[in-house]
């Protein structure tokens, strides 16, 4: 209503370009991800007898097969019992496999940080398909002006999807112990026959962790193509023609249910059976909310950028106070469903159950990283992105994303890294290669895919409340 | 608007020059015009929001997150005070052989309380501040400015009255009045 003579904002279509130092900046990363992560494979602590093809030998199969002896042994004491390394018996059922003895091979290490950037960008994606199905469904002007960033980010799920297929089909029987004991192919009774894997394996099987994966994230990915189809559409009838809109709205109610009812499943499939024997009801809500605030943070990025390089004109401060808000808010949702997870167990010490922290919160090898965890998802942007001034300044709100994505990385890194390779976990040069390079990858892929479309959607319906959003003083 | 300007009471005033208006674009003009000519305008009292014209008149931004701030953390204080008192120091109770201070255990209570005195905190100022109460007269500058009518209200005073009412009229006032110790004559 601001707009009669106080201002006039001109709503035109612009064109993308990639600038050159943005195409040098992010291939410059990629390739250097792409070199740090081969220098951090070539020097991965190896041992003679281990190779990157474990599970075809049976020299290594010890290190998985440590499970089921102890589960076996455990049988005839407690069912809840295990019998640690040192041939205590503790309370705790180890989840992780750490047996000195006899270590994953070193090249699961490679296989374990593809699984978490991999899933951590399709979850990023998946988000960003979410973000523009949600502000459909509700109804949402505000966000009009940048609903083309997501429109963009999600493109990056075919990419993502294909990288997690490819570890899960090469490697799932070095990540997963399921999936090696699977492979076993157990008798009931037998030496290492695990009652609660064999319980599971109607749903934790290869064939629904392969089928299952492809099956959610295509349909997903379906709607998506259909989202940006109709989007793209829009722009080429004339204004006022409401029928691509009214389709989109359609589109995203269908896909928030099915996404909404599906992921929790996903995520179970991915990553919560890392930890096979454990499991956590509130999980898939656990990722989607990392996943959220993770592209939530992203677009806001996006937002900063193209807005600094002079696009994105109807886009103002008001557009990225609200993402500002967005990221302080779910890192707020985020920490209260980590907390949520966290704290009955810790409380509540079924030893099933606490299996899972016990590896995270009392093992040295992780703790530092499980509070940093905290401190970078919760407190850092808790602090930075209270006042209204620093969430509408884009310098602190770029320092306040650095922290939050290189944070929520660090999430989903505690979630995958215990339950595969344990002790053989580390932060090191594979790590921060492998995580850059996906950075890069995926700044370029959606600035390429950015340049496909004007930047602004000129004829949708709410793309004049979007330009004269208002938050006020 | 009168949520955010600080002297609420309008009886307390002295003399004060009112356009009456019924189109929301004449009052952004005229707010602008006013303004341009740098006279102060009191307030702008509408039946809805006008965006951007906060702005435009130059009210501050609400302080009420000060208080939701103070609120919270008195809330989280306390709260924390509480449950010390109750399971640490009156009668120390052990939980699952769980560490008696451990603030992670206190976090739903302390989250609770910080998000109900913020919110009662909130109101409570909010209702305060606006001197919304039952009992309290409503002070309405026009019967129909919680319907279909706006007005403008600058303080005569330290300023020119009749440019003041000739930026009324050139801006499309449908009425222009002045309002002194709470009787209004209307003036053209």
């Amino acid at each position: 209503m601001a707009h009669h003579e106080a201002h006039h904002i001109e709503i035109s279509k612009e064109q993308f370009v990639v600038p050159a130092k943005a195409k040098m900046f992010t291939l410059g990363a990629a390739i250097i991800g792409l070199l740090l992560t081969v220098v951090g494979v070539f020097t991965l602590p190896t041992d003679s007898s281990h190779s990157a093809n474990s599970h075809a030998k049976p020299a290594t199969h010890a290190g998985h097969d440590n499970h089921g002896a102890a589960a076996q042994e455990a049988h005839k004491v407690d069912p809840n019992l295990v019998v640690d390394n040192a041939g205590h018996e503790t309370l705790f059922p180890k989840t992780t496999h750490k047996d000195p003895e006899h270590p994953k091979p070193a090249f699961t290490r490679f296989w374990a940080n593809l699984l978490v950037n991999g899933y951590f960008f399709l979850i990023i994606s998946l988000a960003a398909l979410f973000f523009i199905a949600v502000n459909h469904v509700a109804n949402a002007g505000w966000s009009a002006a940048i609903k083309r960033i997501p429109e963009a980010m999600l493109t990056f799920i075919p990419v993502a999807l294909v990288i997690v297929l490819v570890v899960l089909f090469v490697a799932r029987q070095d990540l997963y112990h399921w999936a090696h004991y699977e492979h076993q192919n157990i008798a009931k009774g037998a030496p290492g026959y695990d009652k609660i894997l064999a319980g599971k394996s109607g749903f934790l099987n290869s064939n629904i962790l392969l089928f299952g994966t492809l099956l959610f994230v295509s349909i997903y990915f379906l709607f998506g193509l259909k989202l940006r189809s109709l989007s793209k559409k829009e722009d080429e009838v004339s204004k006022g023609d409401l029928t691509n809109f009214r389709k989109s709205v359609r589109f995203s109610g269908a896909f928030t249910v099915i996404y909404g009812f599906s992921f929790s499943v996903l995520s179970w499939l991915i990553i919560m059976s890392v930890d096979a024997h454990w499991y956590s009801t509130i999980f898939g809500v656990y990722n989607f909310a990392t996943g959220w605030v993770s592209a939530l943070t992203i677009i806001c990025c996006f937002v900063l950028y193209l807005r600094s390089q002079g696009y994105l004109k109807i886009v103002s401060d008001e557009h990225v106070h609200d993402l500002g808000k967005f990221m302080f808010a779910f890192s707020i949702f985020w920490t209260y469903i980590w907390l949520a997870q966290f704290l009955l167990i810790w409380y509540a010490q079924i030893p099933e159950e606490v299996a899972y922290y016990y590896d995270r919160f009392n093992d040295p090898q992780f703790k530092f990283q499980f509070f940093l965890n905290v401190i970078m998802n919760f407190v850092a942007p808790f602090l930075i992105l209270m006042t209204r001034n620093n969430k509408r300044n884009p310098l602190v709100l770029s320092i306040a994303a650095l922290i939050l994505i290189t944070g929520h990385w660090n999430d989903v890194y505690l979630m995958v890294m215990p339950g595969t390779i344990g002790s053989a976990a580390e932060v090191g040069v594979l790590e921060i290669g492998m995580f850059t390079m996906f950075c890069g990858v995926f700044a370029y892929w959606v600035l390429q895919a950015l340049t496909r479309r004007s930047l602004i959607a000129v004829n949708h319906p709410y793309i004049e409340e979007s330009a004269y959003h208002d938050v006020g003083p | 608007m009168g949520i955010i300007d600080k002297n609420v009471m309008l009886r307390n005033r002295g003399k004060m020059l009112l356009g009456v208006y019924e189109d929301e674009e004449k009052v952004m003009a005229a707010a602008k015009e006013l303004t341009g000519h740098g006279i102060p305008v009191l307030d702008v009292y509408t039946p809805y929001p006008l965006h951007g014209l906060d702005r435009i008149i130059g009210i501050k931004r609400t302080n009420l997150t000060v208080i939701a701030f103070i609120c919270g953390l008195t809330g989280f204080s306390l709260a924390a005070l509480m449950i010390w008192y109750m399971n640490v120091h009156d009668w120390p109770m052990n939980v699952g052989n769980k560490p008696l201070i451990f603030a992670t255990s206190w976090i739903p209570v302390m989250f609770e309380s910080t998000v109900l005195l913020t919110a009662f905190g909130m109101a409570f100022f909010f209702f305060w501040r606006n001197r919304l109460a039952h009992g309290i007269e409503p002070e309405l500058l026009d019967d129909r400015q919680t319907d279909d009518r706006m007005v403008v209200v600058v303080e005569a005073g330290n300023v020119n009255e009749q440019e003041v009412l000739s930026i009324y009229r050139k801006t499309g006032a449908v009425e222009l009045r002045e309002r002194l110790n709470g009787t209004q004559k209307v003036v053209g």
